[in-house]
């Protein structure tokens, strides 16, 4: 790597303003549980804690916008979700319960 | 009631205007009735009595019984009424279960069957753009990339995706990849064919046009230090580890072309060969760290052997690698989403000397090339605002760059800025309009104005 030291610091600076302002964005925690409990009440379906909604939210939002539920019929979904999966590359349970949410949403 | 005083009437009007009748048809001696006479009208009062009588009793019986008949039909009318409507009731109930019995496996059959067992989906995006630069005339462009997608079991999975645009005088279609994937378990998928390179994470997942938030694409990851499209075979999948995730993904490919040929060029790899050009494939991948959700930092290498079998550059050795980061937070204290993509790619490759003994006029030149550039890219919407408008607002900010060692050789070491303004018209449609400030070393600048608008389906 030929990176000067100019690049190399902007890069330290980068990751550090990225870190010490994580919890500075940070959502309060309460409005955090409550989306949780809401979200569960839609799909009983979990992993690693998370429902359905909220794996879905956060593995579509890495890349792009979400698409609501309406936007696709169930079998639609499946195969985009199924593509999705290999793509983001999440596992086969986060697939299962992102589809179930999807599915229950609509 | 009134009847009966009306055949009362009636009789004793008619005894009235008879009686003078009758005295004049029976001669009297002295005006007064005879005993005989007296007797036959009494008889025939007696028998208009007994059939007044009889009158009076059959119109009774049948007021009765017409009461009776009207009761028993409003009761029958009572009791038939309900139970009719609610046979009618249960009976339309029956046929409704019986017609949706039918119709929803139907129509569910329907969908599911389309195309018989399996699911096909069309997805992609489009484009069109308008680019004016410095130094070359302004353009529009326009582009079609129609996703397949063809699930043949929920394990098995056909995806291409072509890239259909107007070019001079005609219409360029290209293949830009065709996969099929096997789901081995719930953490391997098994994918051969043409894919996006799993070392290059900005075309693997920032590529489309209705997700790449700028207009342009970022100098050296793409079409630049990394490989953007592979033709192999690759292995990839996701796993938890605690409470944080991680994943993987490496792939055996055709791999680049060493250039060789050329002064500009010399040093440089050429990731659009699709097909090999010796028995050495390219290895390459990334694995992925998701500490928490909306966090993701990656590493991406790729190595290969890239020059011509059989040449003194058989030999020659490339190593690209690529770190990457990307962080989404949706922050009430900024009343927003806050996007940050980073990446950052560098390659070398084995000392070499071309064009040794100087035929292709620019020789020997002996060198070890290296490259290296990236793109960090911050960007901002206020989807927390009431107001609708302002929500649909994003603002995007990049720096990217390029260069390569040693300098001199080949393209300008290049800087560029940009600033972008994006609106959202749909979840995955997009206008844009940025500026570019690019300043490549001891060139004039390249700035550039654009304007985009781009749909993902």
């Amino acid at each position: 790597m030929i990176a000067t030291p100019n690049r190399t610091v902007l890069a330290c600076l980068l990751l550090l303003l990225a870190s010490t302002s994580w919890n500075l964005l940070a959502e309060p925690k309460a409005k955090q549980k409550t989306a949780t409990q809401s979200s569960s009440a839609v799909s009983n379906d979990s992993y690693m804690g998370l429902s359905g909604e909220e794996l879905w939210s956060n593995n579509c939002m890495r890349c792009h916008n979400i698409r609501p539920p309406t936007m696709y019929s169930n079998a639609q979904w499946d195969v985009i979700v199924h593509h999705m999966r290999i793509r983001a590359n999440i596992t086969g349970q986060e697939q299962r319960a992102i589809v179930e949410f999807l599915k229950a949403a609509k | 009631m009134k009847i009966h005083r009306c055949l009362v009437a009636i009789i004793q009007i008619a005894l009235v205007m008879a009686w003078p009748v009758a005295r004049a048809q029976e001669p009297t001696t002295d005006g007064y009735v005879t005993r005989k006479e007296y007797e036959k009208l009494k008889a025939q009062m007696l028998a208009m009595k007994q059939e007044l009588d009889a009158l009076k009793q059959e119109n009774a019986a049948v007021s009765k019984q017409a009461s009776v008949e009207s009761h028993a039909v409003a009761d029958i009318h009572k009791e038939v009424a309900p139970k009719q409507e609610n046979a009618e009731s249960e009976a339309s109930a029956d046929m409704h279960k019986e017609v949706t019995a039918t119709t929803t496996p139907s129509v569910a059959e329907l969908e599911a069957s389309l195309l018989g067992t399996t699911k096909f989906l069309v997805a992609g995006w489009a484009e069109g753009m308008f680019e004016a630069r410095n130094g070359n005339v302004s353009t529009f462009s326009a582009s079609f990339n129609p996703i397949f997608l063809w699930e043949m079991t929920p394990k098995l999975l056909f995806d291409s995706r072509l890239e259909i645009e107007p070019s001079g005088g005609g219409t360029n279609v290209n293949l830009v990849n065709a996969q099929i994937s096997y789901l081995l378990n719930d953490y391997m998928v098994l994918g051969v064919g043409e894919f996006f390179s799993p070392s290059n994470v900005f075309v693997e997942r920032f590529e489309p046009q209705w997700i790449n938030k700028l207009p342009d694409r970022p100098l050296a990851v793409y079409h630049g230090v990394l490989p953007n499209i592979s033709v192999g075979a690759q292995v990839r999948g996701g796993f938890p580890i605690g409470p944080t995730r991680a994943n993987y993904a490496f792939y055996v490919a055709n791999g680049p072309t060493l250039n060789t040929f050329d002064a500009r060029t010399a040093g440089t790899l050429d990731f659009n060969s699709y097909t090999d050009n010796n028995d050495d494939k390219a290895v390459g991948g990334r694995v992925g760290f998701l500490p928490i959700p909306g966090v993701e930092a990656g590493y991406g290498f790729e190595t290969s052997k890239p020059g011509f079998q059989g040449t003194k550059f058989a030999d020659v050795r490339d190593l690209v690698q690529s770190v990457d980061l990307a962080i989404t937070r949706d922050s009430d204290l900024l009343k927003g989403r806050i996007n940050l993509f980073a990446q950052y790619a560098w390659s070398k490759i084995d000392h070499a000397v071309y064009d040794p003994d100087g035929s292709l006029g620019f020789g020997p030149l002996p060198l070890t090339a290296k490259r290296d550039g990236g793109y960090a890219e911050l960007a901002y919407r206020p989807t927390k605002l009431d107001n609708d408008f302002l929500r649909n607002l994003e603002m995007i900010f990049r720096w990217d760059h390029l260069s390569r060692e040693p300098s001199g050789l080949g393209d300008p070491e290049e800087t560029r800025w940009t600033l972008g303004l994006n609106y959202w018209l749909s979840p995955s449609t997009v206008v844009k309009a940025a500026y570019e400030w690019d300043k490549p070393a001891g060139q004039r600048n390249k700035n550039a104005l654009f304007f985009q608008t781009a749909m993902g389906f």
